[in-house]
Order: structure tokens, then sequence, then C-alpha cells
């Protein structure tokens, strides 16, 4: 099958519209006799093609980075959808909406197709062997402090080969920026547990106690926790698993809480210590800590009813293991460490460590473990833009004239530097912003190996291989380029591989042996790998820390609202827009957000009741300002969120990136304050305080939704039973 | 008292005051034909819009899939039953004042039944294949589906049309003869020679003629009224809340009849005046198709309150939740305005005062129609936007402008071809006036004979 | 074109469903819906736009209520009043519940629609001639109207987009109606492939997309008639039976503590999807 003389491009030959002009003369719409399609005639089709039958493929899904795999289906060369690798102990046959829509991204009409080389405000084509001597030119006169990569989370190869760039450059600037990022939960998890990402077993759990931690619907991993969480319903000893939701805006994990607890923004930690302090199981230096949150203080601060603290610590204390959280409604505060710290204080007090909070297995390959991105990183990069540091600049998946926050002023310091690259998709804002765009092949035609950061089960390395043949015959893949661009550097080290695939399988097959491959032939191993679209590592697993302090704990009373900006902003992630790199996606626009039913659009939640405070009604155009900027959306009565917060959804208010995305919506990165958590620098998403007007015009809310919102009118469609009236013994 | 007609009009004046309306036009004629053709236009230029984008400019959506078409196909077909009502119905009652107006009402039967049909193909997707609902051999041996109230309506319409037109034509054969006799050569004279079917006036033709008509008549009756409430199962035969009725059969032949006979009203006050009918469309007459039609109001209305009586007290709660909607809801104007019209307003019928009193009868009866099409849309709408699932009510939809212009435009219609019918046939039929003249003088005369036999 | 052709299809496709004399054999296809897993995420109904060839309206559109979403997603709040949604949400994906006594198969005048032998409720595009009297009669609403030429549409496929459609599912043009069909092509090509091997489609061998996609595994479907099938075991466990309007296990009083249920049962069209309710931890 791979032979040198017959390589995999003639394998998959795109036969253009051939089957997508059958499929379009459904209804009689289009026909044959008028002309009006070209029908391509099969006879000589290429081998393993046989038209009407489809073919499977594995790779890898890059939707988000939690690395599910995917099984392609192809047929006459096109692909057509993506489902699930049964055989990946990530997602097993599952997949998302957001993964769906992956074939989207690659065959979005709005794809940069050709090198852009900005000239004024034109772009005009260039070949890539210009660009590459472009560039070749632009990093010859500076230095490597002068160079600046910024990049999303990287990982495997790529991650190897973006180092070796870097280093051929003496560029030590490479900063990793990921807009929506646990980056606060990561250094606490360091602390608390040893490991940025321990291994999470919800299927394991009889409670799972979530501060604002959305694994249903965005957080880390949530195909994978979504299947364990269809496990902890069936339940551990046949016990149904409880799920209590705390946060100050509903997520979509929220609204499957069977407890969702509305809880003051900003005050998860001193709930965390108010539970502990109500188990009574806490002894030492915790036991001091937590003296003074007892459950009347506790309830004060928080919001939370003091019932309900003593009901959440009962479920604890009764059933065991159980499983707590720390998500982004906790991270996201100056104090946001602290609430982190707190909330996994929690873990160790109730004996979760060992049990559903593991460690995870070492990554016998460490330089290909992900490199992840956060918001500190941006900070970084924006202060020395601003000093004008940087010369030359490369970007590549990351958007941040899109997500950084209005008070950075990324865009007026990012034009400081002199040359800007930007490896793209689209054109995006950023990209727009760019002197030189180079086009990138889609994750569904291009070759790599990726590792997740959330490792599921086992330490791994996903595959990712090309499910057809280029859509555009000028795009590259990104290791195809930075191997190019280190062919020109260091020749001797690069010229022995033809292209990244060459690359790749050759680093592959260097490690045979270590991967198993011992006893068959190099040629078999590799299509072994490809086909099974993974790389299992079994590994021994060491103990997690024990060690439990609440040393350095630290909790800020909780800081009035009011003044001028009385509220909070919480900005929503949800499953599909996440930091808006697919809103130009329209399966994804059009797909309903869960809680609001809104598309295509962007939305403030306000409480009811606070609505009926500012005579807000639905559909009134409110302006939503902070001290950083002012954006202006449809209002959404939403009863679940703190009355003292409001909350926009990220993602939207594209102002580039093709016509499913320009347009819709607003930007609320764009009037984030720059508030940082202390202990890490993590832009403290939550802390933005803002105050809202009407602006008088009002307009219909573009949702799913009818005239009866969210009611059943008395009549039994979507039925709810408590667990006392139910028996689920005799369940299948 | 007064009299119906008097009896002592001749023949011939009888023949000339009707042949005048034959005469050219004046120019206001071809104003209001132009005007008709405008108005149609629109309706045209709406629906090739529609059939080249797609029915989604109408504004209908899921669940609003059925609009102002369907309304004001019903509406149509409502007012078709005019005619049946004063042809067969009335004829069968010997209701001899209906023979001066029967014929221009018979007229607007079979014009609106024509324009019912053009809403039957506009309101269908793919209007370029309605012919599958036909029965007609094909390749694939498929029958249409003969359980869908919908293939019924097809049905019921094609054999109502084709029968309304028998019985117009049937009963004009005498009258086109005498036209033939008395008309100057030209093209009507060939119209008439060739549509009167050599039609002499004999003693045997006229026993056919009585037994034809007669016969089409008794078949016209049961027919329209299967037609309607084959109409109305439509709705009755649905599940869905307000329109599982199992009155809806009468109700809506009820609200045929009056909307066909507030019509006839209209009417009669616009031929009598434009063509000088005063002798033949008396107000006598006027005042017995007034009465009519009140009564008929009175029926529909007492129809409707059994129906909203029958869902407030019963335990059909999604019924009452349409019937409430439709009260206080997005619709409560126009369902308001369709009691007011329907129900109050023919209450000024009943005084004596306004039964002959033109202008107000002329207002009047335009505002029972527009009741009676307000009640047309009443029952098609407010079930789509307040059904069974809440999760699918749409109170924010609302006709384009594309279905108004179709409504519009089938008045345009329904005009050109009514005013083409005024002066290329009589719309008095004068053989008939000629008998009611002839049994009334005869009546008077035995009234006289009998006193003069009395002394 | 003769009348015992006629009265044949009447008997095998207007035959009221359903029936004890023609029992479902060997397929009727189900489905059971596990609310307490289902996590509102949407994943399903993207999945069948994938593979349906489901057309992206656009915001007016939207707005205008003409979106062609076969699997819908709910979402209801509880109505008690309190300040917040103290027990989360309530979602709900609802799409053809594919009736045995379809209110839609009887009103369509042209036949467009009726009922297969292997218990689907069926859609024949080429057939329809957009009457919507299906959808008028639908009592779910679950029908979509092809309200514009989406094939010709600007912006809905594409150039490169329309290389990722479904070979085996028509694109619909305008005026004709469309809804879940269970993924009849694909149970097509599992019956095919079983028929080749001389024997019937087996439980797990065909998947609808939806099914597939779930990552919270909330959708079952198969064939009600294979008893390994485990849509056949969850209907069976849950007392629900296809041919009742109100379930044995519902007269018992104080109801029942099993959590299967049919939508608007009560209204007799018979569906094919059971949910099982939603529970929630009285505890807490």
């Amino acid at each position: 099958m791979m032979d040198s003389g017959f390589d995999r491009r003639d394998f998959l030959k795109v036969l253009g519209w051939g089957g997508a002009a059958v499929a379009l003369s459904g209804c009689g719409n289009t026909s044959v006799e008028d002309g009006k399609e070209t029908v391509v005639s099969y006879s000589e089709p290429a081998d393993y093609v046989i038209p009407s039958i489809g073919v499977y493929y594995n790779s890898t899904c890059a939707q988000c980075d939690a690395g599910c795999s995917i099984n392609g289906r192809v047929r006459e060369g096109r692909v057509l959808k993506l489902e699930g690798n049964p055989n990946s102990t990530v997602n097993r046959g599952k997949m998302c909406g957001l993964g769906q829509a992956g074939v989207q991204h690659h065959y979005n009409p709005d794809r940069v197709r050709e090198p852009l080389l900005r000239t004024g405000n034109q772009g005009q084509t260039i070949s890539w062997e210009d660009a590459y001597k472009l560039i070749a030119e632009k990093t010859q006169g500076v230095s490597g402090d002068q160079i600046a990569f910024l990049s999303g989370g990287v990982s495997g190869h790529l991650k190897v080969l973006l180092g070796n760039y870097l280093d051929s450059l003496s560029c030590k600037n490479h900063f990793v920026y990921e807009a929506i990022a646990p980056g606060v939960a990561r250094a606490a998890n360091k602390k608390s547990y040893g490991v940025a990402m321990p291994r999470f077993s919800i299927n394991k759990a009889k409670v799972v106690l979530s501060f604002g931690a959305d694994f249903l619907g965005s957080w880390v991993s949530p195909v994978h926790f979504s299947q364990q969480y269809a496990q902890f319903r069936k339940g551990v000893d046949g016990q149904r698993g409880v799920l209590v939701q705390v946060e100050p805006k509903m997520t979509l994990t929220g609204a499957n809480a069977d407890r969702w607890v509305a809880i003051r923004p900003g005050t998860e930690g001193v709930l965390a210590l108010g539970i502990i302090n109500a188990l009574g199981t806490a002894t030492g230096d915790i036991a001091a800590a937590v003296k003074a949150y007892d459950r009347d203080r506790v309830s004060e601060e928080t919001g939370v009813p003091a019932g309900q603290i003593d009901k959440i610590a009962a479920m604890l204390k009764l059933h065991s293991p159980s499983l707590v959280l720390a998500g982004s409604a906790a991270e996201g505060y100056e104090h946001g460490s602290q609430n982190a710290a707190a909330i996994n204080l929690l873990n160790h007090v109730l004996g979760n460590v060992g049990k559903t909070v593991e460690m995870t297995e070492d990554m016998p390959f460490p330089q290909m473990s992900p490199e992840t991105g956060n918001t500190a990183a941006l900070t970084s990069l924006n202060n020395g833009l601003a000093a004008s540091k940087y010369k030359v600049l490369f970007n590549f998946a990351a958007n941040p004239v899109f997500t950084a926050s209005g008070a950075m002023n990324f865009k007026e310091n990012m034009a400081k530097a002199d040359f800007k690259v930007a490896f793209a998709h689209y054109l995006d804002e950023t990209a727009l912003q760019a002197d030189l765009v180079l086009p990138l092949d889609s994750p569904l035609e291009d070759w790599g190996t990726q590792v997740p950061e959330y490792l599921a089960t086992c330490a791994q390395i996903n595959i990712q291989q090309p499910l057809m043949e280029k859509l555009h015959a000028n795009t590259r893949g990104m290791g195809d380029i930075l191997l190019s661009m280190l062919k020109q550097r260091q020749p001797d080290d690069y010229n022995g591989y033809e292209d990244y695939y060459g690359y790749l399988r050759s680093a592959v097959l260097s490690v045979k042996d270590a991967l198993g491959g011992a006893s068959v032939d190099d040629e078999t191993f590799w299509n072994r790998t490809l086909s099974g679209g993974i790389i299992k590592f079994e590994g021994s697993v060491n103990k997690l820390s024990a060690n439990a302090s609440a040393a350095g704990l630290k909790l800020p009373s909780h800081s009035e609202a009011g003044g001028d900006y009385p509220l909070r902003l919480i900005p929503g992630v949800t499953a599909s827009m996440r930091d808006g790199r697919h809103a130009n996606q329209p399966w994804l626009q059009e797909s309903p957000d869960p809680l609001t039913t809104i598309v295509w659009d962007s939305w403030v939640e306000i409480h009811p009741k606070k609505a009926a405070e500012l005579s807000i009604a639905e559909g009134d155009i409110v302006e939503v300002t902070s001290k950083t900027g002012s954006i202006k959306a449809q209002a959404y009565l939403f009863p679940g969120i703190h009355p003292e917060a409001i909350s926009v959804p990220l993602g939207r208010g594209h102002e580039a990136m093709g016509r499913y995305a320009k347009g819709y919506g607003v930007n609320p990165f764009q009037i984030l304050d720059a508030v940082f958590d202390k202990e890490t620098g993590e832009l403290a998403m939550h802390e933005t305080r803002v105050k809202i007007s009407k602006t008088g015009q009002r307009v219909i809310v573009v949702k799913d939704e009818g005239a009866a919102g969210g009611q059943q009118m008395g009549k039994k469609i979507a039925v709810r039973v408590s667990s006392d009236d139910v028996d689920l013994s005799e369940e299948v | 008292m007064e009299k119906d007609i008097r009896e002592d009009i001749a023949w011939a004046k009888i023949n000339g005051d009707v042949l005048k309306s034959l005469e050219n036009p004046r120019k206001l004629y071809w104003v209001i034909i132009a005007l008709a053709l405008a108005a149609f236009g629109v309706g045209v230029a709406c629906e090739v819009y529609q059939y080249n984008t797609g029915m989604g400019v109408a504004n209908l959506d899921n669940p609003h899939v059925w609009g102002l078409y369907i309304a004001t196909f019903i509406f149509w077909i409502g007012m078709s039953h005019s005619g049946t009502l004063l042809s067969a119905i009335l004829h069968l009652m010997h209701a001899d004042w209906r023979k001066p107006i029967y014929r221009f009402a018979e007229a607007m039967t079979t014009f609106s039944l024509m324009t019912a049909g053009l809403f039957v193909l506009v309101h269908i997707g793919r209007l370029w294949q309605f012919y599958y609902s036909l029965p007609y051999p094909n390749e694939r041996g498929i029958w249409p589906n003969f359980q869908s109230p919908l293939l019924w309506d097809a049905m019921a319409i094609f054999t109502y049309l084709s029968s309304s037109v028998i019985f117009l034509y049937v009963g004009m054969i005498p009258d086109l003869a005498i036209c033939r006799d008395h008309l100057h050569p030209g093209w009507r004279k060939k119209l008439y020679t060739l549509l009167s079917l050599g039609w002499e006036g004999t003693d045997r033709q006229w026993r056919n003629f009585r037994v034809t008509y007669l016969t089409v008549a008794c078949f016209l009756i049961p027919l329209a009224v299967s037609v309607h409430s084959i109409v109305a199962s439509d709705f009755a035969m649905s599940q869905q809340p307000g329109w599982h009725v199992t009155s809806f059969a009468p109700y809506f032949v009820a609200g045929a009849l009056y909307s066909g006979c507030a019509a006839i009203i209209t009417l009669f006050i616009i031929l009598r005046y434009v063509f000088k009918f005063e002798e033949y469309m008396t107000l006598p007459i006027l005042k017995k198709t007034v009465r009519l039609t009140f009564a008929i109001a009175m029926v529909w209305t007492y129809l409707n309150a059994i129906e909203f009586a029958s869902v407030w007290y019963g335990h059909d709660v999604a019924s009452k939740d349409v019937l409430i909607q439709k009260m206080v809801g997005p619709y409560a104007y126009a369902w308001w305005g369709m009691i007011f019209c329907g129900s109050i307003v023919p209450l000024v019928l009943a005084f004596k005062r306004f039964q002959t009193n033109i202008p107000v009868l002329l207002v009047i009866s335009l505002l029972l129609n527009l009741g009676m099409w307000l009640e047309r849309w009443m029952i098609v709408s407010p079930t789509f936007s307040h059904g069974y699932y809440p999760w699918t009510w749409d109170h924010d939809q609302w006709p384009s402008w594309v279905q108004w212009g179709m409504v519009f435009g089938s008045f345009g219609w329904f005009t050109l071809l009514f005013m083409i019918f005024c002066k290329v046939f009589p719309s008095v039929s004068m053989y008939e006036v000629k008998e009611m003249v002839y049994h009334r003088s005869l009546h008077s005369k035995k009234g006289d004979t009998a006193e003069q036999g009395a002394h | 074109m003769s009348v015992t052709n006629l009265l044949d299809d009447w008997a095998k496709f207007r035959h009221p469903h359903p029936v004890d004399d023609k029992p479902h054999d060997p397929y009727k296809w189900a489905m059971a819906i596990d609310l307490d897993a289902c996590s509102g995420c949407n994943a399903c109904s993207v999945a069948c736009y994938a593979e349906n060839n489901i057309p992206v309206v656009g915001k007016d559109k939207f707005l205008h209520g003409q979106s062609m979403h076969w699997m819908r997603i709910e979402r209801y709040w509880d109505e008690d009043g309190r300040d917040f949604p103290d027990q989360g949400v309530q979602f709900l994906p609802m799409m053809c519940q594919q009736c045995e006594a379809a209110p839609c198969e009887t009103v369509c005048p042209v036949a467009a629609t009726n009922h297969t032998s292997d218990g689907l409720n069926s859609q024949i595009y080429n057939r329809c001639i957009g009457s919507r009297y299906c959808s008028a009669n639908c009592p779910f609403k679950v029908r979509y109207f092809n309200w514009y030429d989406y094939p010709t549409t600007d912006d809905v496929w594409p150039a490169e987009m329309t290389q990722q459609l479904n070979p085996d599912v028509s694109v619909r043009g305008k005026g004709v109606m469309e809804k879940c069909t269970f993924c009849v092509q694909r149970l097509h090509e599992a019956k095919v492939v079983a028929k080749g091997e001389g024997r019937i489609v087996r439980e797990g061998e065909v998947q609808t997309a939806c099914q597939q996609v779930c990552p919270t595994n909330a959708i079952s479907f198969g064939n009600l008639m294979d008893p390994d099938a485990k849509v056949h075991q969850q209907w069976q466990a849950q007392q629900v039976e296809l041919d009742k309007d109100k379930q044995a296990k519902d007269e018992n009083e104080g109801g029942s503590e099993l959590r299967g249920y049919r939508i608007l049962e009560e209204l007799r069209p018979y569906p094919s999807v059971m949910y099982l309710e939603r529970v929630r931890e009285s505890a807490i």
C-alpha cells in the first residue's frame, strides 16, 4: 500500500463534483438532460475506491485539544462525515457537535487558498518560494531575541519541529497562548496533587461536586467525561451518582445537576472551606484554617442557604468516593488560585485522592507532551510588543486580535512589529493584521501527531492522517512549512526528509521497538499505526501527593458590588463557540445554545428579578459597559444566573473570518478588564465589573424555543421524577 | 304590502331591460375592469415570486404551515354557496322571489369556485406537480390517497364546479335564445346561437328543460352541502386543538350560506343601481334576502356559541387553551372583529327600517363578508400558533405581503370574471322573471275573479 | 393502475397500526432515549445535519421559524416559581416519533407519507407536492418543510461544501416536506449486507447518526422485535407497549416506579420512541 512508487496521493483522488452532483439531483431539482450537472464516469476509479462503498480512516479531531479519535467516512475520495473511533479510550466511538463540524472547517468556502502578501490594504498572492525567501530575509538581520512566535497549544512532532525551528533562529520567545485555558487550575493542581492535570474518574464517584467545571460542555475533555457521566448516572454499586454544581452562571453541566447552586461570584473557595468545616473530619492545620468558616458566615458570604451547605456536606460524608472539581468559574478571579487550592483541599479531606483523583502515567516521550497554552503568555508577548522588543512576529493557531482583552491594545502593539507572519486557515482578525499570510491544510487533509493534555486512561499519542487529498492545491501543512523553513536553515539535518509525512514516518519508525513493533517490519508497523490511529503506552502510575496542607490559603472577604459598575460580567464559554475559532462553521452557528436556544447571535443573560428591577424585557438591546469598553447585545431573561451577575457568551462578534462568522454577535473579550490572578498572572476572566443600560432598541430574539419559553404548560412532555419515586433496579 | 314584482310588466319590457344591460359598456365599466386586472396582476406577480423563490416568502413556517391561502380558499368556497342556495334550495322550496336574482348568484358561485381553485394551486409547495393528486393512469401505478380530506376537497370542488357550470349554463339556455333572437348580428349573435343549442321554446323542450333543471338542482344541493362539509373535514378530521370539532361541517355550511347571502346583497345593490334593474331586483326581494341573511347569521352565531360552550366546559384543555388564545392572544383583534362583524352587525338587519336601506345594507353586507373572511383565518391560524406542543408555539409570525397580495389579487380575479359575465350574459333571468310576473298576475286575476265572483 | 392494485396498496400501506393480525416482522425500528443521561449537548442534532444533508438556513430564516433541524433539543425549566433552577433543566431530544398510527400518514393527498413494513413513517420526497397537511396534523410538529430552494440559495452549500453531502441521502429542493427517517439510508445498507448473508440485521449492526454520536449513550435504537436488542429490553423493562394508548403500569394507584413513557400518548399516535424520565436526587 505504501510503496515508494505509489504514494498515498494517487491512492486518494478527489473526484470533484461527481458525487455531489448525484446527491443534488434528489428532487428533480437539476437534471442531466438540462446539462446542469457534470456526471463523472466511474469506469476507471482509483484503486481501492469502489463507488458507493465508503472507506473509513482513523485520524484525530482537531476541533479542540481533547484528542478524540475520529473515524472519517470517505466516499469517492471525499470525506463526508466524521464518527468517533470506537478504539479510542478518550471518546470510545463518540463525538461532540464541535467534532462533527470539523468537516465544515475543512470544506469552508472562506479558507485561505494562497500565500498572501500585504501591500497597503490589499493582499496579493505570492508563491511559496517567495514567501519562504521573504521569511528567511526578514529573520536574517535580527537576533533571536527580537523574534517572537505566538501559537496555541502544541504537542507531538509538530511541537518538536517547531522547537527545532525556533532553535535554528536562536529564538527563545515561544508564547503558547490559549484564550480559554485552565491555567489557574493547572498551577493549583500542581501544588495540591503534584501534577497539572490529574486523572479524574467521574464514573467511580458517587457524588460529584463541581465548582463551575463544565465537564459535559467544554471543560478539558468533554466527550470523555460525558461517557463517564453516563456511567456515573447508572451508578456505582447500583447507586445513581449525584451531581452538585456550584457556579454563578449555569453551564451545560450545571443544567444537568441534581442540585444547581447559585453562588455569589468569587466566593467558591469560601464555600469549599465551609463544606470542609461542615464535614467536621479535617484535622491539623486544615481544621485550623477552616475553623472560622462556619456555615452561617459562609452562607452569608456566598449566598448559599445554610441548609444547602449542610445537605451537601451530609451527602459527601455519606457517599464515598466523591469527586470535587475546580472549574473556570472558580479560577477566574484575582484570588482564583486560592479558590482552586481550597477546592482541591476538599478532595484531600474527603479522601478522594487516589480514588477518583489519580496520577497519570509518565509520557515515555516527554518532548511530545503538550505545551499547554494560557493567558499569561499573551500578557508577556503583549508587553514585549508594546516595548517594541520584537521585530518579527509569527502567529499560529491563535487569534489574539480577537481574543485579547481590549485593555491590552494588542492590535496596536502588534503593529509595532516590523514583520508579521500568520499561519492561518482563514483571514481572521489576526491574519488581517499580518504582513504575510500562509494558508494551512485543514486537519482533515494533513499529517500529524497529537498528545492531549488530559490523559484519559493512559499516556498516548494520537495519529492524524489525511482523510482525503488536499482541497486546495496551494495550502500546506504546518509541519511541511516548518520543515521547508528548516531545510533552508539546516539543510544537512533536514534534507533527508522529503516532507513532513516522511519526517513523521521516520520519527515513529525510529522508536518502533519501544512502541511494541519489534516483531514486525517497518511497513507493517507503520500501516498498523496509521489504521489504529492511536499509540497507547501502558505505564505505571505514581501515587499522587497525599500531602494536603492549608498553608498559604488566604481567601479574601467578599467585596461588595456597587459603584458605577454594580454587576459582574461572566463571559460564557459554550461548547461550540469556545474562544471563537469555530464561529465560521454554520452548523455550530445554527445549533441552538442548549440553555438559551439562541442562534447566530450573542445575548446578555440577566436574572429575571434583576431584569424586572431594571425594566429590561427579552429582546431589549442593552449596552454592557466595563472600564475597558462596551458592547451592545439583546437581553435574555435567564433564571440560571446569580442576580449580581450577567453573562455574555464568548466566541461571536467576529469582524472577519468569513461569511458565517463576520457580523454575527458581539465580542465580550474586548471589554474584559485587565485583572489577573495574583499567583499565576492568568487573566481573571470573571473579575470584570460592568453596568448595563437600555438603548431603547428592541429586537425579536432569534431562538429555537417558541412562545411558551421553556414551559410545558401542564403537559407531560419532558418528565422529571424524584429519586424517591423511581425504581432503577430493573433497568437495562 | 309591497309586491315582490309588478304583475303588469310586459314581456317585451323585461327583454328590453335585461338586454340593455348587455349593451356596450360605459367608461366606468372599463375603469373597473382595469382596476380588477391590476389587482389580479398584483396577485400574479406575488405568485410568480413565490413560485420561483419558495413558499418561505409567504412568511409561513413551522408550525404555521398554512395561512391566508387556505383561509381565503375556504372563504371563496363559502361564497360559492350563495348561488346554490338561491338557485337550487329556494327553487325546491318554490320561493319564486329568487327568480330575478338567482342568475347572478349562480354566476357568483361559479366564479367563486374558480377563484378558490386558484388558492389550492398556489398553496401547495410544488404547484407544478399538482396533478399527482388526480387519479390519472401513471407508470408507477400509484393512486392518490383517498383517506385524505384534502383529496376529497379536490374531488368535491371539481365536481361542484363542473356541476355549477352545467347548472348555470342549462338554466341560461332559454335566455340565450332570447339574446340570440333580439341582439344585432356580430360576435354576440354567433356566440348565443352556438350556446343556445337551437332552443325554440317548444313545449317538449320546456318539459325536458324543467326536468333537467330540477334534476341538477336536486343533485347540486347535497353536493354543495357535502363540498363545504368536506372542506370542514380538512379541519374536523384532524386532531389538532381548535379543529377537532364535530360541529364543523354544519358550521362551515352555515358560514358558507352566510357569506354567500351577504355577497348576494352586495351584488344585488350594485347591479340594481348600475343596470337600473329596480323593477326586477325590487326592495321587497331585497328585504326577503336580508331576512334570510339574518336568519342564517343567527344560525351561524348559534353554532359558534355551541362550539365555544362545548370547548369551554369540556375536558379538552388544549382546545380551551386555543380558544382563550383566540380571545386574548395575538389574534384577539381579528377574532373580536369576526364576532362583531358576524354576530353583532347582523342584528341591525332585524330592524325593518334598515332592511331596505340601500347604503346601510351595502356597508353591512361588506362587513358581514369581512367577518366571514376573518372567521376562516381564525379557524386556520390560531391552532398553528398554539397547538399541542408548547415548544413550537409561535405568536410572532404574520402573513407577508406575498400572501396579502394574492388575497387581494383573488378579488381582482373574481371581479374580472363577474364583470365579463355581466356584459356577455344576461344577469337577470328573463324567462324566470316572466314566469314570476305571469304567476303573480294569475294570482291577482284569481283574486279579482274571486272578488268579482263574490259579488 | 387497477382497482386490484389500489386494494393491494391499501392493504399494505394503509393498514391501521398497530394490529395483531399484521404484527411487525421481522423489523420494527424503535428508539429509547434516557433523559437522565441526555446532557443537552446537541451533538445528535449536528450529526443529523451532517448525515442527512440538512440545510443551514441562516439567521433571518431562523427568525421566521423556518429552521430545518430534524432533531431538536428542547430545554424546559421547572415551573414551581423558584428563583433559581435548583434542579437543573430538562433537556428533551425531539424528532419524528415514527408513530404507528401516524396522524400525518392519513392526510397526505398524494400518499407521499406512508408506513413501511419495518415500522417507519416514510417520506417520499419526489411524490410530495407540498400541501403540508402532514405537518398541520402532526401533534409534535416535527416535520420540516423546504420553504426555499436551499441547493440554489447562496451560502447554504457554497462550493466545496457540496462535497460534504451524503450521497446516500437526497438533497431536497423547494416545496418538499422532510423529517427524521431513523437514518433509513443506514438501515437500508445494513439490510442489504444482512440479506447478502441470508439473515436479518442483528443488534448493534446499525446505528442512527444521533445514536452513534451521543457522548452519553442516551439514545438506544434497534429492532423492537429482536429480543437481543437493547431497545426491546428497555421497552420491556419499562413495561411500555407499542400498541397501547394508556400503559397498564400507569393504571396502578400512585402511578408506577418505572421511568418509561411516551409523549402525547393519549392522542393515540402510538409513537415508536420511548423516553425515560429524568431522575433528580431528592436528598440534595
